[in-house]
C-alpha cells in the first residue's frame, strides 16, 4: 500500500527509485513512517475542521441549548429546526441581507473595480504602478478590526466625519451613515476591502492573455472596449468565474466586518446570515437552530459554487 | 496604445506597426489615458483615504473620533506599552500567533513531506477532501467547533486557541509544503541517503534548505491568518487577560462613552505593523527568490 515514488507521484505510479535496498518487505516501516509523518496533521484536522461540519449536521437535528433544560438532555427533533427557521422572517431576511451583500460588494464591486484595476495597471503608459498596486493592496493587508475601526472614523455621524466633510464639500447635509444607509454602508466596506484580491487575480490572468491578439484586434478597428468584450473577457473567463467562487465563499462567511461596524443593526438591516448564526446559537444559546441556518447557509454556497463551475464550463 | 507590448521577437513584420504608433495620440487616445489615469487615482484614493484617521490619531495627543490636524506626539504609543492592559493583548497576540505559525510549520512540513514522497491510498482524496471543506464558512462550524472544544476543557485557554488557529490554517500549508517538496528532486535525497544519512538527516539537510521561499509564504499566510482572526477568538477566549489585540480593540472600542480614541488608533497601528511589514519583507524575498530559481532552471 506504501511505497516511495518520484516527486509527481501520479506520473511515476508503480516505478519505484531504482535502489534495491528499498523493496518490499519494508512496508511496515514505511507505513509507520508515513502515519508519524501525516498522522497528527491528519487527525487534527479530522478533530477541528471535519468534525465540527459533521457535528453541525447531527446538531441542526437536535434543540441542543447551552443552558437550560435542553443543555442537560437534548432531543431529537427531526425537521423541525429547518420548517422554523424557513418560516422565520428574520433569518428569511437575513438570507436576504446576505444575497444582497454578495451580490453587490463582491459579485459586482469588487469584481468590477477590481478589473477596472487590473486593465489599467497592464497598461504601459501608466507611470508609478508600484505605488497605486501598493495602495489599492493596503485595505487588503490590514485585519478585519483595523478596516473597521478606519471606516466607523469615515461613516461617522459626526459633520466632520471624513466622508460628511467631503458630501459637505458639494454642500450636502451631515449623515449618520451607518443608521440610514446601512447595508449600502457595510456594501461599500466590502468592496474597498476586497478590491486587491480580485485585482491581483486578474493581473495573473491578464499576462496570460497574448498580446498579438490584442493588437490584431486593435489593427482590424475594434474600440477598447470591444477588444475587452469579444477577445480579453472570453480569454479570461476561467479565472474570473475561479475568482467569483473564492469571493463569493469567503463574502457568505464574512462576519467580523460587519459585526465590528453594526452588530447587524440598526433594526436587523445588516444582520447578514453569519451575525444570524452567531446570534442565535452563542447569544441566545439555540446551538439546535443555529447549527440548522448553517447548514442552510452551507447549502446555498454549495449551489452556487456549482452553478459557477457549470458556467464557466458550458459557454464558449 | 500598447506599443510597448509588441513583442521584439517578431522585429520585421511589425517595424510598418511601429512607425504607425508613433504618430501624435488621436483625441481618442488622449481621452483614453486622461481617463485611465482619472480612474486610478480615485481607486487609490478610495482605498488609502479611510485610514488618514488611524494615522493622523495615532499621532495625535487630544486624538477624536474624527479627521482633525494632529498635535504631533508620540505619546499614543507610549502609553500603549505602559497601559495597565494593551501591552498584554500584544503579548498574547504574539504568543497565539508565533506559537500557532510554528506548530501549524510542524504539521505542515511533516504532512507535507509524507504527501510529496509517499503514494498511499486516499492521498488525492485527502487532499482535495481538505481543499474542499474550505468552502464551509467559517461562522457556520464555530459553534460546533466551540462545543468540541468545551468537551474537551480547550475553551478560555491560549492552548486551546492555538491549536484551533494552527489546524484551521493546516490546509493551505499542506498544499503548499506538499507543492515545494514535490518540486525537490527525489534524487537529491537519495544521494544523502546513499551518503548514510537518514530519512530525517536527509530532510533537514537537503529538504529543508530547498523549500525556504515555500516555507515563507506558508508562514506569512498562516501568521496573517491567526493575527487577523476575529471569530475564533471571540468565540473561544472569555477571560480578559487571554484577550489578543483584535478582541482587545474591539472591547476598547465598543466602549461608546468612554473610548481613549489616540490610545485605540495606536494599538490599531500597533496591531497592523507586523502583517504589513511581514507582507512586503516575504512578497518582495519571494519574488526574488522564484526569479532566481527561473534563471536556474
Amino acid at each position: 500500500m506504501t511505497s516511495i515514488t518520484d516527486a509527481p507521484a501520479s506520473a511515476a505510479v508503480g516505478i519505484r527509485p531504482p535502489s534495491p535496498k528499498r523493496r518490499s518487505g519494508r512496508r511496515t516501516r514505511h507505513s509507520a513512517l508515513l502515519l508519524l509523518l501525516l498522522g497528527p496533521a491528519a487527525v487534527l484536522i479530522a478533530a477541528f475542521i471535519v468534525a465540527p461540519a459533521v457535528y453541525s449536521v447531527y446538531l441542526s437535528f437536535t434543540n441542543t441549548q447551552l443552558t437550560g433544560f435542553a443543555a442537560r438532555d437534548p432531543q431529537f427533533v427531526g425537521f423541525d429546526n429547518f420548517v422554523y427557521l424557513l418560516t422565520n422572517a428574520d433569518f428569511i431576511a437575513s438570507i436576504g441581507h446576505t444575497g444582497e451583500f454578495v451580490l453587490y460588494s463582491a459579485i459586482i464591486g469588487q469584481t468590477v473595480l477590481g478589473m477596472v484595476a487590473a486593465l489599467i495597471l497592464s497598461r504601459p503608459w501608466i507611470r508609478g504602478k508600484g505605488l497605486y498596486g501598493a495602495a489599492i493592496l493596503m485595505p487588503m493587508v490590514v485585519p478585519e478590526v483595523v478596516a473597521s475601526l478606519t471606516w466607523a472614523s469615515v461613516l461617522s455621524s459626526d459633520s466632520s466625519g471624513t466622508l460628511n466633510q467631503l458630501t459637505g464639500l458639494f454642500g450636502a447635509a451631515s449623515t449618520d451613515w451607518l443608521q440610514v444607509v446601512p447595508m449600502a454602508s457595510i456594501i461599500a466596506v466590502n468592496i474597498w476591502r476586497g478590491i486587491a484580491f480580485a485585482m491581483i487575480m486578474f493581473q495573473a490572468a491578464l499576462e496570460d492573455v497574448p498580446a498579438e491578439l490584442i493588437e490584431a484586434a486593435r489593427i482590424d478597428g475594434a474600440s477598447a472596449v470591444q477588444v475587452f468584450r469579444h477577445v480579453t473577457l472570453p480569454l479570461i473567463r476561467g479565472p474570473v468565474f475561479l475568482y467569483l467562487l473564492l469571493t463569493t465563499i469567503s463574502t457568505v462567511g464574512a462576519f467580523g466586518l460587519v459585526y465590528l461596524l453594526t452588530q447587524g443593526g440598526p433594526g436587523g438591516q445588516t444582520r447578514i446570515a453569519a451575525i444570524y448564526i452567531y446570534e442565535r446559537a452563542l447569544q441566545f444559546s439555540q446551538i439546535g437552530i443555529g447549527s440548522a441556518a448553517s447548514i442552510i447557509l452551507l447549502a446555498i454556497v454549495l449551489i452556487l459554487g456549482f452553478v459557477y463551475v457549470r458556467l464557466a464550463k458550458v459557454e464558449v | 496604445m500598447t506599443a510597448d507590448a509588441i513583442p521584439v521577437a517578431s522585429q520585421e513584420p511589425v517595424a510598418p506597426v511601429r512607425r504607425f504608433r508613433r504618430r501624435p495620440l488621436t483625441p481618442a487616445e488622449v481621452m483614453q489615458r486622461a481617463l485611465g489615469h482619472t480612474l486610478i487615482v480615485l481607486l487609490a484614493l478610495f482605498c488609502v483615504v479611510p485610514f488618514a484617521w488611524l494615522v493622523l490619531s495615532a499621532v495625535d495627543a487630544n486624538a477624536g473620533p474624527n479627521v482633525q490636524l494632529p498635535a504631533f506626539s508620540f505619546e499614543n504609543f507610549g502609553r500603549f506599552f505602559t497601559n495597565s492592559g494593551t501591552p498584554l493583548l500584544l503579548l498574547n497576540s504574539l504568543i497565539i500567533g508565533i506559537a500557532g505559525t510554528t506548530l501549524n510549520l510542524v504539521l505542515g512540513l511533516t504532512g507535507g513531506y509524507a504527501l510529496a514522497r509517499f503514494a498511499f491510498r486516499g492521498r488525492r482524496t485527502f487532499m482535495f477532501s481538505i481543499l474542499l471543506i474550505r468552502v464551509v464558512p467559517a461562522p457556520a462550524t464555530i459553534v460546533a467547533l466551540y462545543l468540541i472544544m468545551v468537551n474537551l476543557h480547550l475553551t478560555n485557554s491560549l492552548i486551546g486557541l492555538i491549536l484551533v488557529e494552527a489546524v484551521l490554517q493546516l490546509p493551505v500549508t499542506l498544499w503548499l509544503l506538499k507543492g515545494t517538496i514535490s518540486a525537490v528532486p527525489i534524487e537529491l535525497e537519495e544521494a544523502a541517503w546513499v551518503d548514510g544519512n537518514t530519512r530525517f538527516q536527509a530532510i533537514r539537510r537537503i529538504v529543508l534548505p530547498l523549500v525556504g521561499p515555500g516555507l515563507g509564504a506558508a508562514a506569512m499566510l498562516t501568521f496573517m491568518g491567526i493575527w487577523g482572526d476575529f471569530l475564533t477568538p471571540l468565540v473561544m477566549l472569555q477571560s480578559q487577560e487571554l484577550y489578543p489585540l483584535s478582541i482587545g480593540l474591539f472591547r476598547a472600542f465598543s466602549e461608546h462613552n468612554q473610548v481613549d480614541w489616540g490610545l485605540l488608533a495606536a494599538s490599531a497601528i500597533v496591531y497592523v505593523l507586523p502583517p504589513a511589514v511581514l507582507y512586503v519583507f516575504v512578497r518582495k524575498h519571494l519574488l526574488h527568490s522564484s526569479l532566481g530559481g527561473a534563471v536556474k532552471g
